[in-house]
């Protein structure tokens, strides 16, 4: 395989999905966390620790201007991040998946982790807007939001083994896998913290959160797919002359 | 009398070196966006960054719009 080719569409891959990522944001998420800060402004100017007036605003707005702005930079990056570990699992998995075209190939793939590194892990410990969540259990939140997505994906991982294994019924595979997700999906702690923000405001918020996310998986899976069907970095041609 | 034909080759094995570097990559941009709290900067500004949390505010909202728990 030629390593520079394969990371440099793998890297492009996610970059640009996430990029794609970071400006759908701005019309998914944003709002919400313009609804939500404002809220936490509100109980700031109800408990007196703070006044509102133009000098708050005028520092309100920087603020929230650096935050918006690496949306974008910060959706790059962490495509770039779910992009490799994509790549990784595309690489070692390629041989093994249907389909004659490597765009399908993807999706497959990109489906299936998508729903085991994301979907499952985001329907225990869903995304939430600023005013919701304790600074106080936030290493907590995050060991256990992290620890279920590699539960689940290495699950997967290791059913695909049982899967590779099993002469017959292969579906046992799948339904062990299920049995498997559902019973850590009931052991694993909820989140600590007591949501008070609207349910409206946090619902609309996780939706447009998780559609955001999906589009990220989907547009890298796409762009991988087409770049590898292009280039095919896993042939090597050699001009052999007699 | 020269002959020219071309051979393709098709490699079944992936390096193992663009996987380390993929993996640092994944490993280091997951920290970057979605758990780095001044840890970074403090390399280069000592303990200030974790009150400055430059990047922490950087990366904010995408953190909560990709699901990270934040603060």
């Amino acid at each position: 395989m030629k390593s520079a080719l394969f990371l440099a569409i793998v890297l492009i891959s996610g970059f640009t999905g996430g990029v794609i990522f970071g400006f759908i944001n701005f019309v998914t998420t944003e709002p919400f966390l313009d609804s939500a800060i404002e809220l936490e402004n509100k109980a700031l100017f109800e408990s007196g620790e703070e006044k509102d007036g133009p000098e708050f605003r005028a520092e309100y707005n920087n603020y929230r201007g650096w935050q918006k702005s690496g949306m974008v930079l910060a959706g790059g990056i962490l495509g770039m991040a779910i992009g490799s570990l994509f790549g990784i699992v595309f690489a070692l998995s390629r041989k093994i998946l249907p389909g004659k075209h490597e765009i399908q190939k993807t999706l497959l793939l990109s489906g299936m982790m998508w729903f085991t590194v994301f979907m499952i892990p985001f329907l225990k410990y869903s995304a939430n807007p600023p005013t919701v969540g304790d600074p106080e259990t936030v290493v907590l939140r995050s060991i256990l939001y992290l620890s279920f997505i590699a539960i689940s994906g290495l699950g997967a991982v290791g059913f695909y083994q049982i899967y590779k294994r099993l002469q017959s019924k292969k579906i046992a595979a799948f339904i062990g896998y299920a049995i498997f997700i559902s019973i850590i999906f009931v052991i694993m702690p909820p989140n600590p913290d007591v949501v008070s923000a609207p349910m409206d405001l946090v619902n609309g918020f996780r939706m447009m959160s998780a559609f955001s996310v999906s589009v990220l998986w989907l547009v890298n899976a796409l762009i991988l797919g087409a770049l590898w069907q292009k280039f095919k970095p896993d042939v090597e041609n050699s001009d052999i002359r007699n | 009398m020269s002959q020219s034909k071309e051979i393709t080759v098709s490699k079944s094995k992936t390096p193992i070196l663009a996987l380390v570097i993929l993996g640092i990559v994944f490993g280091m941009g997951l920290f970057v966006v979605g758990y780095d709290q001044g840890h970074l900067f403090s390399l280069a500004l000592g303990e200030s960054a974790y009150e400055d949390i430059y990047l922490h505010e950087l990366t904010h909202d995408m953190r909560h719009a990709a699901g990270f728990p934040c603060h």
